[in-house]
C-alpha cells in the first residue's frame, strides 16, 4: 500500500537520525531505536534466507547487540584504538506498508570509515522492518546486505 | 565456463614475483632461531618467505579441500598450494585431481571463482577446453594446429599436481615428488581428525557451505602462534569479556546464550591458566586441553539437544565408545604447518600464506551427519562468533597480528636486531611420553613450532 507523504518524510527522518547517531558514536542511543526483541542481521551470502544453517557476519538480537555496543564504548577494544570515524550516507529510500509486519523500508547505503591512516569503504542495501512507536518508529529487524559478501574480508569494527 | 558461482574472491595472487632465487643457507636460517628467541627476519624478510614457500608449503602435505566439497563429478574448489593457485576437482571417474589454475596454451588464469561445478573448464582466450582431470578435450579449428599437435599430449593439459591423498575425507596435496606418507607427517594428530569424524552418528562429516575468508597484513606464522596462545585472551579480548560478564544471562532470544558464553570464555582466570595444559609434538604440532568446561559449549546432560545427540552417537558406537569419543576435550589442535581443528565444536581454520606480510585465513565448520540439526546450528553460531570479520574476538586478534608485523617490519639501527621473545615457561616445560607438556602460560607451543620450522627450512632435500 502506498504511504502518504507525511509518513515517508517521517521514515526518512528516522533513518537519517539513525545514521547521525552512528556517526556521532552514540551507540546506546542507536540501540534504543530497536524493539526489545529487535534483530540486526548482516548475512554472509547474497540472497541468504537462513540464519541458522548459514553463517552470518552478524546475526544478533537486542541482548547480544547490547554487548557489542558496550564493547564499542569500552576504551580498551583494540580495533577501536584509535576510534574509527564514520560517515553513513543513505539514499534511494523506498518504503511500503507491509500490513502486520509494519513498514518495510529499503535503502542503498555508503559508509566511509577512517581509522588511523586507513580508509575503508562499505556499500550495500539496508532492509528495515519498522513498527510505529508514538510519533516515530522502532526497528524490528534491520538487514544489511553488503556488496562484496562472499569475498575476502578484513576485520569490521563499526556498525553499518 | 558454465558453472554455479558460489563466491568470487581474488584470494591473493602474488603478482609478478619470480620465486626461484633463494640465497639463504641453512646456517642463515639456524642463526634466526635461538631456543627461546626468534629474529624478526623470520617474519619480515622476503627471502625467508620464499624459502618457506619452497621448503614448507612446497614440500609438506598441505590441506587443500574436504571431500564433501567435491560430491559429484565436475565439483571443484579453488585454493592455493605454495605459489600456485590450484583447482581441486572431482573427475568423471570419481577421482580427485589437483590442477594448476592456468591454461597451458598462453598461460591465462582459467577459473575465476572459489567454488562451483563444471564438467568442462574452458579458456576464454582461444577456447581450449579441459576436463576436470586437466586433460585437453577440444581446441577450435583443429586443422590450423601442426600435424604433431595432439590433444592427448600431456604438455597441452592443465598442469597436474600428482601427489594427492585423503585422510578420512580431508584432502592433502604436495608438490614434493618424493614425500613421506601423509599419515607419517600427520603423526599423532590423525587422532583429532578421527575424533571429529567419529563424533558424527552416521560416521561422516560434511563441511558447511558457508565459511569466512579473512585477510590480514601480517605473516602466516603469527596466526598459528596466536591459535596456540592461551595467555593473550585475558588482555586482547578484555573489551568483549567485560561487557559479556556484565550482561544478564539468557537474555538473548536467538542462541541460548551461546554467544555471551563464548565471549566470557575468553576471560581466563589464574585458575584456568593452572587447569589448561598445552602439548607440543614432533613436527610442530600442538594442542591444548580443558579450555571450555562450562556452559552451552560442553554438551552437558541437562541439555536436551546434547542428550539426543549423545543417544544417537551411542546407538552407533555403543555407550562406552561414544563417551570416550566425546571425552576428548582438546582445543585448537594445530596440524603443522597450517590447519587448526576444533573437533568438539566442529571448527576448522586454514592459514594460507600469500606474501611475507599478507595471509588469508579460511574459517569453516562441519555438520556431523546424523546429529540433531541444532548441533549444526551451534557450529554455525560458533563460526560466526569467532570467525566472522565482525567477530568481537577475532577482529582484535587480527589487530594484534598486524601490529606485530608493523613493528617487526621496522629495519633500521637497533630495530634491525630485534628478537621476538618466546621465553615464558622455558624453564618449566616437561617432557612426557605424549610429547612436550606445559602449563597454559608457557610459550612452549611457539618454541615447538619453530623447532619444526628450522628442521624443514634447513633440510636440503625433501
Amino acid at each position: 500500500m502506498m504511504l502518504d507523504h507525511d509518513t515517508r518524510r517521517k521514515i526518512e527522518s528516522f533513518l537519517f537520525a539513525e545514521a547521525r547517531l552512528l556517526d556521532a558514536g552514540d551507540f546506546e542511543g542507536w540501540l534504543d531505536l530497536y524493539k526489545p526483541q529487535g534483530i540486526y542481521w548482516m548475512p554472509s551470502q547474497p540472497g541468504q534466507t537462513d540464519p541458522l544453517n548459514v553463517a552470518s557476519i552478524i546475526y544478533e538480537d537486542h541482548a547480544i547487540l547490547s554487548i557489542r555496543v558496550q564493547r564499542l564504548l569500552e576504551a580498551r577494544a583494540l580495533v577501536l584504538t584509535p576510534m574509527p570515524k564514520t560517515t553513513h550516507v543513505l539514499g534511494n529510500i523506498e518504503a511500503t506498508d507491509s500490513g502486520t509486519d509494519g513498514i518495510t523500508v529499503e535503502a542503498a547505503f555508503i559508509c566511509v570509515e577512517h581509522r588511523a591512516e586507513n580508509q575503508k569503504l562499505y556499500s550495500g542495501r539496508h532492509t528495515y522492518q519498522l513498527v510505529p512507536d508514538d510519533d516515530s518508529f522502532r526497528i524490528k529487524m534491520k538487514r544489511v546486505d553488503l556488496v562484496g559478501t562472499g569475498g575476502a574480508h578484513t576485520p569490521m569494527s563499526i556498525l553499518l | 565456463m558454465d558453472h554455479r558461482i558460489d563466491q568470487g574472491v581474488d584470494h591473493g595472487m602474488d603478482h609478478g614475483v619470480d620465486h626461484s632465487a633463494v640465497s639463504l643457507t641453512a646456517d642463515d636460517i639456524r642463526s634466526l632461531v635461538r631456543p627461546d628467541h626468534v629474529h624478526r627476519r623470520a617474519y619480515a624478510d622476503e627471502a625467508v618467505f620464499q624459502l618457506e614457500q619452497e621448503r614448507i608449503f612446497g614440500r609438506l602435505w598441505i590441506y587443500v579441500a574436504h571431500e564433501s566439497q567435491l560430491k559429484k563429478p565436475g565439483d571443484f574448489i579453488r585454493t592455493r598450494l605454495a605459489h600456485h593457485e590450484i583447482l581441486v576437482t572431482r573427475h568423471n571417474d570419481g577421482r580427485i585431481y589437483v590442477l594448476q589454475n592456468r591454461c597451458p596454451h598462453r598461460g591465462a588464469r582459467l577459473c575465476m571463482v572459489d567454488q562451483g561445478s563444471s564438467r568442462l573448464f574452458s579458456c576464454p582466450y582461444h577456447a581450449w577446453v579441459f576436463r576436470p582431470d586437466g586433460s585437453l578435450s577440444t581446441v577450435p579449428h583443429r586443422k590450423s594446429y601442426p600435424d604433431s599437435f595432439s590433444v592427448d599430449d600431456p604438455q597441452h593439459h592443465m598442469m597436474r599436481i600428482d601427489k594427492v591423498e585423503s585422510y578420512r575425507g580431508f584432502v592433502f596435496a604436495t608438490l614434493n615428488p618424493d614425500p613421506e606418507p601423509l599419515a607419517a607427517q600427520l603423526g599423532p594428530m590423525t587422532d583429532i581428525i578421527d575424533n571429529l569424524v567419529d563424533r558424527a552418528p552416521d560416521g561422516e562429516v560434511e563441511i558447511a557451505d558457508s565459511s569466512f575468508t579473512l585477510e590480514y597484513r601480517g605473516n602466516w606464522k603469527l596466526h598459528l602462534e596466536n591459535a596456540a596462545d592461551v595467555f593473550h585472551p585475558s588482555f586482547v579480548h578484555s573489551s568483549s569479556v567485560g561487557p559479556a560478564r556484565r550482561a544478564p544471562a539468557n537474555a538473548s532470544i536467538l542462541d541460548s546464550d551461546q554467544t555471551r558464553e563464548m565471549l566470557m570464555a575468553n576471560g581466563f582466570s589464574v585458575d584456568d591458566w593452572e587447569r589448561i595444559q598445552l602439548t607440543g609434538l614432533a613436527g610442530g604440532h600442538t594442542f591444548m586441553t580443558n579450555i571450555y568446561t562450562a556452559g552451552a559449549l560442553v554438551n552437558d546432560d541437562t541439555d536436551p539437544v546434547a542428550a539426543r545427540y549423545k543417544a544417537a552417537l551411542a546407538a552407533r558406537l555403543g555407550a562406552e565408545r561414544a563417551a570416550s569419543v566425546l571425552g576428548m576435550n582438546r582445543f585448537n589442535n594445530i596440524i603443522y604447518p597450517n590447519l587448526v581443528l576444533n573437533a568438539q565444536h566442529q571448527q576448522m581454520r586454514v592459514t594460507i600464506p600469500v606474501a611475507v606480510d599478507r595471509t588469508i585465513v579460511r574459517v569453516h565448520c562441519f555438520r556431523l551427519k546424523g546429529a540433531p540439526d541444532e548441533m549444526f546450528h551451534r557450529a554455525v553460531r560458533f563460526l560466526s562468533t569467532l570467525g566472522s570479520p565482525a567477530s568481537m574476538i577475532f577482529s582484535d586478534d587480527v589487530e594484534m597480528l598486524e601490529r606485530c608485523q608493523q613493528g617487526m617490519a621496522q629495519n633500521g639501527g637497533r630495530d634491525g636486531e630485534m628478537w621476538v621473545d618466546f621465553s615464558r615457561g622455558f624453564d618449566a616445560d616437561r617432557h612426557a611420553k605424549s610429547g612436550e607438556v606445559s602449563g597454559a602460560a608457557s610459550e612452549m607451543p611457539m618454541r615447538n613450532q619453530f623447532r619444526a620450522w628450522v628442521d624443514y627450512m634447513t633440510a636440503e632435500t625433501a
